[in-house]
């Protein structure tokens, strides 16, 4: 961006939000610049607003001047959905992170975007409610976040994803307006449910700065289980077994051997180490429903060829076993220096030969892929171990993530189950959409965001939507940093 | 050459006048109909009706043909009835694609052959198609429970009047990819392009039902327990508050799901109902019940049903504006108040409902007999955010072929 311009603009900001809470300082910025995906980029000024109505117009004060916007909050992408990729403005939201109210009465939270998944959960707890929604990073990621990726979770199998808990939103556009779509009531309020559009979008259509949210109530006891297998052909089949019982557990997540043993290194979560899959069971209900259909899935299990099933005699033996899974990434650390995780879906039955393929993809390119992943839903999430120091492995992971996606797209599934297309997979949406169905996502987008000035770069292939703004002279390209660097926090 | 002639151009579609009479929509007739045999013939009719211009009224089963304000014009009928196909199905899945004239009770019959369900239950399943299900956004009386059908489409296919079949979501239960344009057309009535197929999670069939009745004095009371039971864990999968017909007033609970689950959910209930001086209806409650509950909103006659949308909260003061003369069913788990009523009380009524259901809530007016519509404002005031809904329309129909006028704001 032109200095004078970038001077000019950031002095209106300033105006907006004070001179503490906007800055265009290279070294302060930094932070700015990534977020848990591979990508860097960085902004030309950073905000931190304190209210929406200030976010409306820093978003108005950009579009005027035809300036990127993206808002970010953890930062936890996995899919480079807040990286500034064409700079611009980053809209953060570290200064508004208050619960707004909580009506018990309705089943409603009011939240600002910046609040952390868990906060609310925790914050609900005492009353013997929750917030259904839990991505492996609620510690860290927010419930705006979640609203841009329509964020998932293990428990998404029985109560559905983010979409599902979300019942209105207040949203800053391009125009300078502050706008509310849905509210507390039902989902089945009058006009277009733009609150279910906007949910998902990633960032493209405008900038969330208020979500009312459903909330139930706690199930009494959550039974988890552990069932052991000798690979993972047999625990895929033993899933599709458990499905067609009629029982719906509220998670089912598998590992396969090489995470079992970086877990175990990790966290000692329990897990056998000769193990060549582990199957993770959930069952919510009363205690002696939880009872029973644990017993029914322990059977089930057994019978399709479990060599042990391990069921959590209390909340500290549960605890245990999903600290193992949340912290499958990263424990990756203790295999290899960097790692590339997917995030591909597929019908459940295709699993089996799914999980072979991907397998066939690291013998042949030897590679080591790891698998953790939400089975009960198909979302498989492969980590591709790697170097990022030795000279080409970056991109031939990159090209084998490529490779992966492929495969699911032609199973029938899809190129992202919870994590989004952002920067990340924006060429590889192809494989799952038609030309003609992103010239309506855009025609839909431009509805929202005329100039395609929110988190541009984003979701749509470079160049197939004639750019409305050339990425601005000068701006410097953005820069693959070190992939999942060992020891840090990442979740999926 | 005129829509009619260029729809005879076009294979596949035939032009029955003589069925004129049975495409009216509020008392208007259509010159043409189309009938496409799938997604791509259907935007090939769209185009030609764009080409014309041609106002296109799009039919499914017919069910939901009195919501919404009348139709500005009405040229072309547009019906889903050859595109009946159960395209793909999966039971170890748990997922379906099903062309949008398929009538949900063929889709329920197929699934039940393995043991599934799709778990929403709209008015007249036996008519009505998956198609105006989507764009009518029709829910049954375990939306409580089992949400609407937006937390149960995971793809869709849709023919747009730029003559293009686009699609948005997919097969599987868990995606993020693309935008959800799922939402954009659920409930959209149809303005916005033309549901040509749509993909759905299912689930499997509960292991158990039950139903309970119980009566009570007061419709205070009645929804106070409907609304305790909305908060608990074992909720049940429909509440329902039915007015007094005989005796006192009614509230109507179906259980489903595991046994054990089912039979302590309904021990929860019998308390809640006693401490409530509540009693139990102790009459086997017969196998129709629950089908005239569920239809009860989309009368045969000409009577008008309104209906509140409201925070759970909002409910009894909604019910204490509904006048003496009316028939109530209320779903205190969903906020949702239904009113029948003879036409000539409707205009009052509809203003007393708005005032009652207050800034959060809605009321809408989902039938009424052509003649009274003129004087109704059948949704009401536009909802927030509607300057994006208009331009999502011109956006995506921008010669307004589609409903025109029957949608909120003029839509």
């Amino acid at each position: 961006m032109d200095a004078a311009i970038r001077e000019d603009l950031l002095g209106r900001i300033r105006g907006v939000v004070g001179d503490r809470f906007a800055f265009a300082d290279p070294y302060e910025m930094r932070l700015y610049q990534y977020d848990a995906s591979p990508e860097t980029a960085l902004p030309d000024i950073v905000v931190i607003p304190g209210t929406a109505k200030e976010v409306a117009q820093v978003v108005k004060l950009c579009a005027d001047a035809a300036v990127p916007i993206t808002a970010r909050s953890g930062a936890s992408s996995l899919a480079g959905g807040t990286v500034p990729v064409e700079g611009g403005v980053v809209i953060t939201f570290a200064r508004m992170d208050r619960i707004l109210e909580i009506d018990l009465d309705n089943l409603r939270a009011v939240v600002q975007p910046g609040v952390v998944n868990l906060a609310l959960s925790q914050a609900l707890k005492p009353q013997g409610y929750y917030y259904v929604p839990d991505p492996s990073s609620q510690g860290a990621c927010t419930i705006g976040g979640n609203v841009a990726t329509n964020a998932g979770g293990p428990h998404t199998l029985l109560y559905g994803v983010t979409v599902n808990h979300v019942t209105g939103l207040e949203v800053a556009l391009a125009s300078g307006d502050l706008v509310q779509v849905g509210g507390r009531n039902a989902a089945e309020a009058i006009g277009y449910d733009l609150t279910g559009v906007l949910v998902g979008s990633e960032g493209t259509m405008g900038v969330v700065t208020r979500i009312w949210v459903k909330i139930q109530p706690l199930p009494p006891v959550q039974k988890t289980l552990m069932a052991v297998y000798p690979d993972i052909a047999t625990a895929s089949n033993a899933v599709s077994a458990i499905v067609r019982t009629g029982i719906l557990p509220a998670a089912i997540e598998m590992m396969d051997k090489l995470s079992i043993q970086a877990i175990e290194a990790a966290s000692h979560a329990g897990y056998p180490l000769d193990a060549g899959a582990v199957l993770l069971l959930e069952v919510d209900g009363t205690p002696d429903v939880a009872e029973e259909l644990g017993v029914r899935m322990a059977k089930v299990c057994r019978e399709n060829g479990a060599s042990e099933v391990r069921v959590a005699r209390n909340e500290a033996e549960r605890q245990a076993l999903w600290k193992g899974r949340k912290g499958a990434f990263s424990a990756m650390g203790r295999l290899s220096p960097d790692f590339y995780v997917m995030d591909g879906v597929v019908p459940r039955t295709r699993l089996p030969e799914t999980l072979a393929k991907i397998d066939a993809i690291s013998e042949r390119t030897g590679f080591k892929i790891c698998n953790v992943f939400h089975a009960g839903d198909g979302n498989l999430h492969p980590l591709v171990l790697f170097d990022a120091f030795k000279p080409g492995e970056y991109e031939a992971v990159l090209r084998i993530g490529d490779e992966i996606l492929k495969l699911c797209a032609d199973a029938g599934g899809s190129v992202t189950g919870e994590h989004g297309i952002g920067l990340e997979k924006r060429e590889n949406i192809r494989y799952v959409f038609s030309g003609d169905d992103l010239e309506v996502m855009d025609r839909v987008r431009r509805v929202f965001d005329p100039q395609r000035l929110m988190n541009p770069g984003k979701v749509f292939p470079a160049g197939a939507m004639e750019h409305a703004h050339p990425a601005p002279d000068g701006h410097p390209r953005r820069q693959p940093r070190a992939a999942g660097v060992a020891g840090e926090d990442v979740w999926v | 050459m005129g829509v009619k002639a260029r729809a005879q151009a076009l294979p596949g579609h035939e032009i029955n006048v003589d069925e004129q009479r049975g495409l009216s929509v509020d008392g208007l007739l259509p010159s043409t109909v189309m009938r496409p045999e799938d997604a791509d013939d259907a935007a090939r009719g769209l185009r030609l009706c764009d080409l014309a211009p041609a106002a296109v009224v799009v039919w499914g089963g017919g069910t939901q043909m009195a919501l919404g304000a009348p139709p500005r014009k009405y040229e072309v009928a547009f019906s889903t009835e050859r595109m009946t196909r159960l395209l793909e199905y999966e039971p170890a899945d748990l997922t379906c694609r099903v062309e949008a004239g398929m009538r949900l009770s063929d889709l329920q019959t197929a699934l039940g052959a393995q043991g599934q369900r799709l778990p929403l239950d709209p008015p007249h399943p036996e008519r009505a198609t998956v198609g105006g299900m989507v764009a009518a956004n029709t829910n049954g009386l375990t939306r409580g429970r089992y949400g609407t059908v937006r937390d149960w489409v995971i793809g869709i296919a849709v023919a747009y009047p730029s003559g293009k079949v686009a699609r948005a979501g997919g097969k599987v239960v868990k995606n993020v990819a693309g935008y959800d344009l799922m939402k954009l057309h659920i409930g959209a009535l149809g303005t916005l392009g033309v549901v040509a197929e749509v993909n759905f999670k299912v689930q499997a069939r509960p292991e158990m039902e039950a139903t309970l009745l119980a009566q009570f004095d007061a419709p205070e009371t009645t929804l106070e327990v409907g609304l305790k039971l909305a908060h608990q864990y074992l909720a049940p999968a429909a509440a329902v508050v039915l007015d007094p017909d005989a005796g006192g007033w009614t509230l109507a609970l179906k259980f489903e799901g595991y046994a054990r689950e089912v039979r302590a959910a309904k021990d929860q209930a019998v308390r809640f109902v006693r401490e409530a001086g509540g009693t139990l209806d102790a009459a086997e409650v017969p196998p129709a019940f629950w089908d005239a509950a569920r239809d009860w909103s989309t009368p045969a006659d000409d009577d008008v049903v309104l209906r509140a949308i409201v925070p759970l909260t909002s409910s009894p003061r909604v019910m204490a504006a509904v006048p003496p003369d009316a028939r109530v069913l209320a779903q205190p788990a969903s906020g949702l108040v239904d009113v029948r009523l003879a036409a000539p009380s409707a205009a009052e009524a509809l203003s007393r409902l708005r005032l009652a259901a207050g800034a959060d809530g809605q009321v809408v007016v989902i039938a009424a007999p052509a003649a009274l519509k003129q004087d109704l404002d059948v949704w009401g005031p536009p909802p927030p955010g509607f300057p994006i809904m208009r331009a999502l329309k011109q956006a995506l129909d921008p010669n307004g072929i589609l409903n025109p006028g029957r949608f909120v704001g003029g839509i």
